[in-house]
């Protein structure tokens, strides 16, 4: 059963139609990548999921219905525009959110000072927030974000001011948290990252999802008919049944015609005596995917 | 409730810890005792305790004694010395043995006509110590009481026509009771209102908003707040208070407690029941002020509004005093943002029918429940939304849900 069932919700402020139809499920145990260019509605989306803003029309559930404010407590939240109590100590800024998320006192101090441990905050617990650097302050909204034991993590870009060891780090903590089972969703542009650790995806593109489903399948749904290649010795100039021969980073793509097959031009090649130190079926980033459907979406419009 | 109790809490330390708050509460008092001092020392050096003289060539005064001092006085009155005659006078106070003599007429007892003779600038004191020492004579023989009578005057009361409702007329501080404890509300509500606004805006401006009320429901950060900072309100409140029951204790001779009325019980109550719900009704009001503002100056350009009504009984306060059961004064004691201060002011000159207080009680609750209810719609709407102002009929729409 899904933790969270996002069902042709819709939002309008005003005039503007923030969100249109925006559908989609996250498993438990699954990271999961929202993704969609600026003023797609995402964070529109989102807040609807949290109940920060009422649909105008379609339903959410959320751990199994509609949120309550026990279900708050078993959620986390890392929101885009980060926030945090400017004037006060770190550790007391994090252990009075924590406690709004049902946790004790104490047990939120216990677990607060391990993870300020983990992040390499210890030495700034009695600082204030405003004395910290921004990566600084990134980490401490994640650590708001996870104290709790969340069953649902809803994070918007959560790598956004992280130097790469700290990138990495974040990294390792959400695999952790899905291993636990948690779900999450993960807002980002960063597409790379959603490469790395989503386990599949939803596209919004003006208040619409235009893609949504898992990661390879919808790669290899935008695959170009091609393959990369690394040969020890020079290729020909021109392949039989090879429409196209251009360079692709390190590699060579070679985009064949139709009726060719990967096999066949594996084939083709060797019978030609190229040399292959690499060969591997082209899948679009998604990146390419990302920028092919928005620009579609525009152009279509 | 463990929620808004957290949030009280949190909202209560987070400005109690700061300095400017310190700085507020403290002011105040610090800045009284100092125009306190000053007055004194500025009495002090005006003061003079050398000697006055007189002459009485009538022997008008028999038997002259001092006035005795009955409290602890930090200023002791000056000695009165007869003499015999102006020369023997005019000689002492070319000797500077006096400040000053005093010649009673020929018919004093039919004129009460004394002239003041003095070589240089006489201490403030002279006319009344020897003010005094002239009553204190003159009366001594007589029986004490009728004595303390003659001098102290009488302590009339005024009734209400069915008994039920009875004031002294020296009793200043049932007067003064509701216009001081309005003036003070004013204080009080203006500061907590405005941490609340203040509160909310950085909030919203540090974005620590959105994180909230992930944890939180709208009502609860709204009644947390409200609640956290009424009782910051009253920690000034009692800040004070104590600091003049101190001044009261440490400095008996300068404001005597035996001669400060006792104050009005039922006056009180009614004080405490119309500023309660008033109070929230305000905070609310500054809450969705902050929640729907973008930045803390815009926001406090719109606070005022919210206090200056409150103020419209002191403006008639005269009229209320002249005529606590005419229309303007049965008005402003029945309409919820006038009546914190109206209600407990007609109270000190009228009876006011009991219908009256419980309708204006009743109505005071109802706008400060649907204060805080309008002010949970706006806050939801205003709490998230930058650069764009909540439309008023917003609030009761749909998308105020």
């Amino acid at each position: 059963m899904s933790n969270i069932v996002v069902d042709r919700i819709a939002k309008a402020f005003g005039n503007l139609q923030a969100v249109k139809e925006v559908s989609f499920e996250v498993n438990p145990g699954e990271i999961f990548g929202l993704l969609g260019p600026n003023g797609a509605g995402k964070t529109t989306s989102i807040r609807i999921i949290l109940d920060i803003f009422k649909a105008d029309s379609g339903t959410v559930s959320i751990l199994g219905g509609p949120m309550t404010e026990e279900k708050k407590n078993r959620i986390g939240y890392l929101p885009e525009e980060r926030g945090l109590y400017q004037e006060i100590p770190l550790e007391r800024c994090l252990v009075y959110l924590a406690t709004l998320k049902g946790l004790e006192e104490k047990e939120a101090q216990t677990r607060i000072s391990n993870y300020l441990e983990r992040f390499d905050l210890a030495a700034s617990r009695r600082k204030k927030v405003k004395e910290l650097s921004k990566g600084m302050q990134q980490k401490a909204q994640l650590i708001n974000t996870l104290v709790h034991n969340p069953e649902v993590v809803i994070i918007d870009e959560p790598f956004t001011a992280l130097d790469p060891v700290n990138t990495q780090m974040v990294k390792e903590l959400l695999r952790e948290e899905r291993d636990r089972g948690t779900t999450i969703v993960m807002c980002t542009h960063q597409m790379h990252q959603v490469e790395e650790l989503a386990d599949r995806i939803a596209l919004i593109n003006k208040g619409e999802t235009v893609l949504y489903g898992g990661l390879t399948d919808i790669r290899r749904q935008y695959a170009t008919d091609g393959v990369l290649i690394r040969a020890l010795n020079e290729l020909p100039s021109s392949l039989p049944g090879v429409q196209e021969i251009r360079a692709h980073n390190s590699s060579t793509l070679l985009k064949f015609e139709p009726g060719q097959t990967a096999q066949s031009i594996l084939n083709m090649l060797v019978s030609k005596g190229v040399i292959l130190e690499h060969f591997e079926i082209a899948m679009p980033t998604l990146d390419e995917i990302f920028i092919q459907v928005v620009n579609d979406g525009s152009s279509a419009e | 409730m463990k929620k808004i109790w957290l949030i009280l809490r949190n909202e209560y330390l987070r400005h109690a810890r700061k300095k400017s708050f310190l700085f507020g509460i403290l002011s105040m008092p610090f800045f009284i005792g100092l125009m306190a001092m000053v007055g004194f020392v500025s009495v002090w050096m005006e003061y003079n305790d050398a000697p006055i003289g007189y002459v009485d060539p009538n022997q008008d005064i028999t038997n002259p004694l001092q006035v005795p001092v009955k409290e602890k006085k930090l200023l002791k009155p000056a000695n009165v010395i007869p003499f015999e005659n102006e020369t023997d006078a005019r000689t002492a106070l070319q000797n500077e043995e006096i400040q000053a003599f005093f010649v009673l007429s020929d018919n004093y007892m039919a004129s009460g006509e004394a002239a003041m003779v003095s070589t240089s600038e006489t201490g403030s004191n002279a006319e009344s110590d020897f003010g005094d020492f002239l009553a204190y004579n003159l009366v001594k023989d007589k029986p004490p009481q009728l004595a303390e009578r003659l001098i102290d005057g009488s302590n009339l009361i005024i009734r209400s026509l069915d008994g039920s409702r009875e004031m002294a007329v020296d009793d200043w501080m049932s007067i003064i009771m509701p216009i001081l404890a309005g003036v003070l509300f004013i204080i009080a509500v203006n500061t907590s209102g405005n941490y609340l606004l203040q509160a909310v805006v950085e909030e919203k401006e540090n974005r620590t908003m959105e994180i909230i009320v992930t944890s939180v429901s709208p009502g609860q950060l709204m009644a947390g707040k409200v609640i956290g900072n009424l009782l910051l309100g009253l920690t000034q409140l009692t800040t004070w208070i104590l600091f003049a029951v101190l001044a009261i204790k440490i400095f008996p001779s300068i404001i005597p407690i035996d001669q400060i009325p006792r104050i009005d019980t039922s006056n009180l109550v009614l004080i405490i029941a119309t500023f309660f719900p008033a109070f929230v009704m305000v905070a609310a009001a500054m809450g969705a002020v902050g929640a729907t503002a973008t930045e803390a100056r815009e926001a406090q350009q719109i606070t005022g509004w919210f206090t200056i009504p409150i103020l419209i009984p002191l403006w008639f306060a005269n009229t209320i005093m002249m005529n606590p059961n005419g229309p303007i004064s049965v008005a402003m004691s029945l309409i919820p943002v006038t009546a914190p201060i109206a209600l407990p002011m007609r109270a000190v000159f009228t009876t006011i029918p009991a219908w009256q207080i419980i309708l204006a009680i009743t109505l005071l609750y109802i706008l400060a429940v649907f204060a805080l209810w309008l002010s949970g719609r706006i806050f939801r709407l205003g709490m998230l939304r930058y650069g764009k102002r909540v439309r008023f009929r917003e609030a009761f729409s749909q998308g105020g849900k």
